[in-house]
């Protein structure tokens, strides 16, 4: 009996895939204007990367890919071991619902507290009543906006809005966070406050995957780099000794046993 | 979906409906409009289906006497009717009954009478004919028009036969009118819905940003539709009533209870509202199916 459990145990933890983003030969035009060329990368359960690149590079394309918010023309994407090609277009809210995004103009619905953009993201997922408020609280705690929870975004400010952002995109405890250029519009201290969350939200397993021209702030954090030009990825980056190790106990379980 | 099905829905349309209060009263208006003569058209319709059944059901006939018979030759007609099985009861009216008769039907314009000069109504036998041979009446009827000496015979089924034929006019025109209203009714909704949706761009697209399904996208926006709708069929059947109840039958036209008439029953008014949701469904659907593609 036990030697049948543990046989369980080793097939369930060792068949957990560990990439959880990949690109294959991914094109993707625009109006007959390439935006991505070919690109092929991989990101494994619980890594830090970051997207670089100057405007134009295809960065926000490559993300919006991911999320299925467009649809790559060439080549295979592979999320969380779904092909995306093959979901169908009622499938993909499901797969959002893993994946939280922050946008670099925040998104946060101005006429609604800080407390109700946050409840919407649970809402939508269908939590029950009772867990919303607990839930959202929590997260907001997280961010460090509780005592704020009241007030409409347009009465924050640019690091606070975007820090509401992430605890939005945070709140369905998500197993993917992308961000596209959420520094974009906020001061270097802001700007900090941002990343230093995001540290600590993979930390716990998330893995992250940033689109930014921040350079300075890229260097510091010493994370995976993927360089972009012209749609196409001219270097995929050194992946961080410490990835490994900083994924969720089950995963590196998993990856010793494969 | 748990926890957020048909109830908040509802209670997310109220607040869109809210939101566009102004658009939502105009479309709500002119829905009302609309279903008032789709209203209009069903109140003649039923009426006119009870006059009807109500001539269809009489059990009546007059059978008209040529003119010069002798009481002889009308006493053999008289045996002759009350022979026939089915027959109740046969009376006679004389001529001058007759005249008495209808003079009182004229009551107030006598004078109409007076002008005709000689007495121009035949001599009749009134004919009272058994429930249980009601299905016989147009053979009895026949029968007894082929007697010697009468001229004519007429029941309430020749009239329920004039008035049915109107009844198929009123039928056909109302259900073209109807069907044409219905369209004018999801076109409206689905503009109204259009414009909520448009009003809710931005909290629709984040939504389906953080994986909001269609259903719970769209959701309050139909039944958002499906009240409108079914408000503008309420206020239809309120003004109906007003029109039937409160003004008085000058003013009202044909549409008024001192004029005999009866009002929507109470399964139609139930059936003109949900109609109405239905066909704000459709147009919300329209709409929101348009705006996620």
């Amino acid at each position: 009996m036990n030697l049948v459990i543990h046989w369980d145990l080793e097939i369930s933890v060792s068949s957990l895939p560990l990439t959880m983003i990949q690109l294959h030969r991914v094109t993707k035009y625009y109006e007959g204007v390439p935006a991505l060329r070919e690109v092929s990368l991989s990101v494994d359960k619980g890594e830090f990367v970051f997207v670089t690149g100057p405007s134009g590079a295809g960065k926000t394309t490559l993300l919006k890919l991911i999320f299925c918010a467009e649809q790559a023309d060439e080549g295979q994407i592979i999320i969380q071991g779904m092909n995306t090609f093959r979901l169908d277009s009622s499938s993909i809210p499901y797969l959002r619902r893993n994946i939280g995004f922050v946008f670099q103009d925040y998104k946060l619905l101005p006429h609604k507290t800080v407390f109700e953009n946050i409840a919407l993201a649970l809402k939508v997922v269908g939590t029950p009543h009772g867990d919303i408020e607990r839930r959202a609280y929590q997260v907001l705690k997280k961010v460090s906006l509780e005592a704020k929870r009241h007030l409409t975004p347009p009465k924050l400010s640019g690091g606070e809005q975007q820090r509401v952002a992430v605890a939005r995109a945070l709140v369905n405890e998500p197993q993917v966070l992308l961000a596209d250029e959420p520094t974009g519009n906020l001061d270097p201290q802001s700007g900090q406050d941002v990343f230093s969350l995001f540290k600590d939200i993979n930390m716990k397993g998330t893995t992250v995957l940033v689109a930014t021209h921040d350079w300075e702030t890229v260097r510091k954090m010493q994370r995976r780099i993927i360089t972009m030009e012209r749609g196409r990825v001219t270097d995929i980056g050194q992946r961080a000794a410490s990835a490994t190790a900083l994924q969720p106990d089950a995963v590196r379980t998993g990856a010793k046993s494969v | 979906m748990k926890g957020y099905g048909l109830f908040y829905f509802t209670a997310e349309a109220f607040r869109g409906l809210r939101a566009n209060s102004l658009v939502n009263l105009l479309a709500v208006g002119t829905i009302s409009m609309a279903m008032v003569i789709v209203g209009f058209f069903l109140l003649a319709f039923f009426n006119l289906q009870t006059s009807v059944n109500a001539l269809g059901d009489r059990l009546e006939m007059s059978v008209y006497l040529k003119d010069g018979l002798t009481e002889r030759d009308r006493d053999f007609i008289l045996t002759r009717i009350k022979a026939e099985p089915g027959v109740k009861q046969a009376t006679h009216l004389p001529k001058a009954g007759a005249l008495e008769l209808f003079r009182k039907e004229l009551k107030g314009q006598e004078s109409l009478i007076d002008g005709l000069g000689e007495n121009p109504l035949p001599d009749s036998f009134e004919v009272t004919i058994h429930r249980e041979y009601a299905d016989r009446i147009s053979d009895l009827s026949e029968k007894f028009s082929g007697y010697h000496g009468v001229e004519e015979v007429s029941y309430g089924r020749q009239g329920a036969d004039a008035i049915a034929g109107l009844l198929k006019m009123i039928t056909y025109g109302g259900s073209a009118l109807a069907v044409l209203i219905g369209v004018s009714v999801v076109f409206i909704i689905s503009n109204s819905v259009r414009l909520a949706l448009y009003s809710r761009g931005q909290e629709i697209e984040l939504m389906q940003w953080i994986g909001a399904t269609k259903g719970f996208i769209l959701g309050p926006f139909l039944v958002e539709g499906m009240l409108l709708a079914m408000i503008g069929a309420a206020l239809a059947v309120g003004v109906l009533a007003a029109l039937y109840y409160v003004l008085p039958p000058e003013v009202a036209l044909f549409l008024s209870r001192p004029n005999g008439l009866d009002f929507l029953p109470p399964a139609v008014v139930a059936y003109m509202i949900a109609g109405g949701g239905l066909l704000g469904l459709t147009g919300g659907l329209i709409s929101a199916s348009r705006f996620l593609e």
